[in-house]
């Protein structure tokens, strides 16, 4: 579904990142972990189309990767709503910009605003909202494209870690239902682990895939599984990765 | 800036019921001292009501002239002016109206264009810089001598005045778009066009406003240079007019025309503005980022 084979991104002489292989199936939840600057952003911005790399290539279901487009939707950390519109304008810019039929969209809109839980606040705007359900609406305007696949940007980063709970159980509620393939970019391990059926630990800059770790916890999954031997166990591994000889 | 109580709302943390009574302190302080001057001013003219040697009327002698420039009847007796006043400002007002739109129509699209396009900025930008430090007045023969003495000449002065800083500031306001807006338009599937009309102008019109009440302020300096010089109607052609046959009480009750015009205009653009950007008035009470 997604292929990178030998992929290198320069910002003139730095090198963010070095020879990157990695291929994610159909349906998969593949988490990115590594230590800030090793060049998780700008792989997930290549996938996305927002920058080209230097070298190698991408390929996306079968064909190499194009400009940016709703099959491979974005979610920012910053959420990056567009704050002069209300929740459901934000929602709906991509089907409008695309001149959809409001009657081929807005069944949809509601159902996801029901998922994400923000009926009641489609009239409000993006400075109304906590962040948390900023990145709600991020998450729904994404959705509400039917993409191929979801390219999350450490979207909880940002959060207290209250909501940041809470965002998680809601992420892994929607993937049940609807089992998007997700690339999703963390520096959090509970997190990775948590969410993710593969966990790729990156290198510092310039970045490599240092370990490919497949998650095999149940689902459907639920924060009480942070607790759990099996989790903590992958924990053990991945802190000894990422900091090897502590 | 409070971050709670705000959030859903939007409306300040101060209390009700303080804010009239604050608004009517703050109304009564700021006229305190202009009705001072005048009271001073009315004084010092004693019973004769002039001034200076004759050069400075009193308050109340302006206040009668204004009245019969405004009201009186048209064409009769000695007062030329006689009932003339709302043809005035209806001249003044709908020039600088028509070179404001005419400025405005060009400058926002050619700033938002030259803000997005690197091409569009070096073809463009470096002739309306080269252009801008020739002060509007210094155009002024140039325009008599192309447009003759006609109603488009004020125009194109006006339009002139205005252009400059709405295209700066649209140009401004194009480039201070925020990247993961554009890059969240383009994963939505949006095309140039698209992004241009449905992201970087609603993002760029704070900066936009801006430029427009700057320009507005231009303008009205324009146009009554203008009538002064190159048209034979409106206000600024009355004000020389009454200078030149002595009528001072005239020139001070255009003066103040002019002036409350130019607040009442820069008001509505205030008021078009607060309509439009509701998204950054909430924004700056409840946190945003
Ligand atoms: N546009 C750019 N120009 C120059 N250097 C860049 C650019 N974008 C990223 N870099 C550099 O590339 C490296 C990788 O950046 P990247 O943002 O991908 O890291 P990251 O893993 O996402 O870090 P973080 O966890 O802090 O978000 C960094 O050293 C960064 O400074
Ligand atoms: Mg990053």
């Amino acid at each position: 579904m997604i292929d990178f084979h030998g992929v290198t991104k320069r910002y003139g002489p730095v090198q963010a990142l070095d020879g990157i292989d990695l291929r994610i199936e159909e349906a998969e939840f593949v988490a990115l972990l590594g230590p800030s600057g090793c060049g998780k952003s700008t792989l997930l911005n290549l996938l996305a189309g927002f920058e080209a790399p230097s070298e190698g290539g991408i390929g996306f279901a079968g064909a190499a990767i194009g400009r940016p487009g709703p099959d491979r939707a974005v979610v920012f950390q910053d959420a990056a709503l567009l704050p002069w519109l209300s929740v459901q304008d934000n929602v709906t810019f991509g089907p409008r910009m695309r001149g959809d039929a409001p009657a081929g969209y807005a069944a949809r809109t509601a159902e996801l605003l029901g998922l994400v839980g923000l009926q009641g606040f489609e009239d409000a705007l993006p400075s109304q909202l906590s962040g948390g359900m900023r990145q709600r609406v991020g998450l729904a305007r994404a959705l509400v494209m039917q993409p191929r696949a979801l390219l999350m940007d450490e979207p909880f980063g940002a959060l207290d870690a209250q909501t940041r709970l809470a965002m998680q159980q809601l992420l892994l509620d929607v993937w049940q239902t609807l089992r998007t393939t997700v690339l999703f970019v963390t520096h959090d391990i509970d997190e990775a682990i948590l969410l993710a059926d593969r966990v790729c630990v990156m290198t510092a800059r310039p970045g490599r895939i240092l370990r490919d770790i497949p998650i095999d916890l149940p689902r459907p999954r639920s924060l009480a599984l942070l607790t759990q031997p099996g989790f903590v166990a992958y924990k053990a591994d991945i802190m000894q990765a990422l900091h090897p000889g502590r | 800036m409070a971050r709670d109580g705000t959030r859903l709302t939007g409306v300040p943390a101060e209390p009700r019921w303080r804010q009239p009574a604050l608004a009517a302190l703050r109304g009564a302080s700021a006229l305190a001292l202009p009705l001072l001057i005048l009271a001073a001013w009315q004084w010092a003219g004693g019973e004769r009501g002039v001034l200076l040697g004759g050069a400075l009327p009193t308050p109340l002698r302006v206040w009668e002239a204004w009245q019969a420039w405004a009201f009186g009847p048209v064409g009769m007796g000695l007062n030329a002016y006689s009932g003339t006043w709302l043809g005035a400002v209806l001249f003044s007002a709908g020039r600088v109206a028509q070179g404001f739109l005419l400025a405005v129509a060009l400058a926002v699209p050619l700033g938002i264009l030259i803000g997005w396009s690197r091409g569009a900025a070096a073809l463009v930008d470096p002739t309306i810089q080269m252009l801008r430090p020739i002060p509007i007045t210094a155009w002024l023969p140039f325009s008599i001598a192309i447009f003759g003495i006609r109603d488009f000449g004020a125009i194109f002065l006006i339009a002139l005045g205005v252009f400059y800083p709405v295209v700066v500031n649209a140009t401004q306001g194009a480039r201070e778009v925020e990247r993961n807006w554009i890059r969240a338009a383009l994963m939505l599937g949006s095309g140039r066009m698209k992004i241009l009309l449905h992201v970087v102008l609603p993002a760029a019109l704070p900066a936009i406003f801006t430029g427009m009440r700057i320009g507005l302020g231009v303008g009205w300096t324009a146009v009554i240079v203008s009538e002064m010089v190159a048209v034979k109607s409106g206000l600024g052609y009355v004000l020389w007019d009454a200078y030149y046959v002595g009528r001072m009480d005239v020139v001070l009750a255009d003066m103040a025309t002019i002036g409350v015009l130019g607040l009442l205009t820069d008001r509505a653009i205030l008021l078009l503005a607060g309509r439009l950007l509701r998204w950054r008035a909430l924004a700056a009470h409840g946190g945003g980022r």
